[in-house]
């Protein structure tokens, strides 16, 4: 089963992404800031880490930074509300950028194609 | 697919970015996303991370070294996010009062070295060369398309001039329109060569600073570096070539060498006398000579290309944005002769 961390500070957020995604066979394991999720990381085997940006304490930014700083071989999906953090090029590190507006089925369009052999 | 409109009234176009649009949430300060983005550890442009970047369209690199693979000096890649996306050429439309066109053009990311913390003004004089040779080359490819009307090359330094990444880049959008400030300095230009002085009015300005003195900063036998005389912004330099010409793209090898002395002068005097501010460098050329030959025929012997470096040291504020009027504190002979004292170069 593939093991997905999912970065997202809004918690009723967080439940509907779990339900959704555990259908599809995954499983979710959930960090509600950046300092937590990098503990995760640390601490086990991830095959996709799904990020918000917006969160209290370290941003997802940095959080993308610091994965990378120690894995450069999980993929990362930005998970934002918003589309204007595009303008950084720091996004360039995740390997998809989605929008919250999106519908549940490009998430998971994404995430099986990440996840592809 | 963003989308350019035009002000009817003022003829200026906009830019509506849909692929980097923002809600009005966006704009509520919650909070400070990546204050110091000195503290991350990963960065998409250094080498070794070349995966994180859509391919590499050019890039000087060691004789053995696989494109999009480490080994690199200076790499150009697409804007992954990019303001104006490519396409063929698109035609203006009108919704009832107004216009509009589909957001065509090309953005790209010149990633100036590999080397994460080596400013523009720390590079030796021979690798900026390389850097403008570039830019050189870019333009002439891009221009080959008749419809990138403008090539805007730019470099953003620094978070307060909207650069979102330390590693030193420039960046290049190709435009299907030429912009409005182009089309000003060109008519303002051309107006002047023919009623008054009969020549191009930046090389007799040129002149002017050189017997003066009163604002030049730096000069070698090709390029001079001057505070203009009616400055924007304290410390604003302008780069021009001694030797008459309208178009970037025909700088040669041997005049990017002259150029790139004098933008580490340049730089360097920014960096070393105002401790190290954000900046913009914006280069102004001709438009495409496909474009220009129609548009503004002669437009070679009354138009100069040059650089504008603006430090970003105030901020624009209503009467400004009102009037389109600048309140600039410092007299730029002041500027002048601040920027002139001695300075160590690096390398």
């Amino acid at each position: 089963m593939k093991k997905i961390l999912l970065v997202e500070d809004d918690k009723s957020l967080c439940l509907l992404y779990e339900e959704e995604l555990a259908k599809e066979g995954y499983e979710i394991v959930v960090a509600h800031d950046a300092e937590s999720a990098l503990e995760k990381v640390n601490a086990g085997h991830f095959d996709l880490i799904i990020t918000d940006i917006r969160m209290p304490g370290k941003d997802g930014i940095e959080l993308i930074s610091s994965i990378m700083g120690l894995r450069k071989d999980i993929p990362i999906i930005i998970n934002t509300a918003y589309q204007s953090y595009k303008g950084d090029f720091m996004t360039w590190a995740a390997d998809a950028y989605i929008t919250k507006s999106s519908s549940m089925d490009e998430l998971k369009e994404k995430i099986k194609d990440l996840l592809k052999d | 697919m963003p989308e350019l409109r035009k002000d009817i009234v003022t003829g200026r176009w906009v830019i509506i970015s849909t692929e980097r649009s923002k809600r009005p949430d966006d704009f509520r300060p919650q909070q400070v996303i990546n204050p110091d983005k000195e503290n991350l550890v990963f960065c998409p442009f250094c080498s070794g991370n070349e995966a994180k970047t859509p391919p590499e369209v050019f890039a000087i690199r060691e004789n053995d070294s696989s494109p999009d693979q480490p080994g690199w000096k200076i790499r150009v890649v697409p804007n992954k996010f990019p303001a104006l996306q490519p396409g063929p050429p698109p035609p203006k439309k009108t919704k009832r009062l107004y216009q509009w066109m589909e957001g065509v053009g090309v953005h790209e990311v010149i990633i100036e070295t590999p080397d994460h913390k080596q400013e523009m003004s720390d590079l030796p004089e021979e690798h900026l060369a390389q850097i403008l040779q570039v830019f050189r080359l870019r333009t002439i490819e891009i221009e080959e398309h008749f419809h990138h009307q403008y090539v805007q090359i730019f470099k953003n330094k620094g978070k307060e001039a909207g650069a979102s990444l330390s590693h030193p880049h420039s960046q290049l959008i190709a435009t299907p329109i030429v912009p409005k400030r182009i089309k000003e300095e060109i008519y303002g230009a051309e107006r002047l060569f023919r009623n008054q002085i009969r020549e191009c009015v930046f090389c007799q300005m040129i002149k002017e600073e050189q017997v003066s003195g009163e604002r030049l900063v730096f000069q070698n036998d090709q390029f001079v570096v001057l505070t203009p005389y009616a400055s924007r912004f304290p410390f604003e330099m302008a780069i021009f070539p001694l030797n008459h010409s309208a178009y970037f793209r025909k700088i040669s090898d041997q005049e990017t060498f002259q150029l790139a002395k004098a933008i580490k002068q340049a730089l360097s005097r920014l960096k070393t006398q105002l401790s190290d501010p954000s900046y913009n460098l914006v280069f102004h050329q001709a438009p495409n000579p496909k474009v220009s030959e129609k548009a503004w025929p002669g437009i070679d012997r009354y138009y100069h290309w040059h650089l504008e470096l603006l430090p970003i040291l105030t901020k624009v504020a209503g009467f400004e944005l009102g009037t389109g009027y600048y309140i600039n504190p410092v007299p730029p002979e002041v500027s002048a002769e601040y920027l002139k004292k001695e300075i160590q170069l690096k390398s």
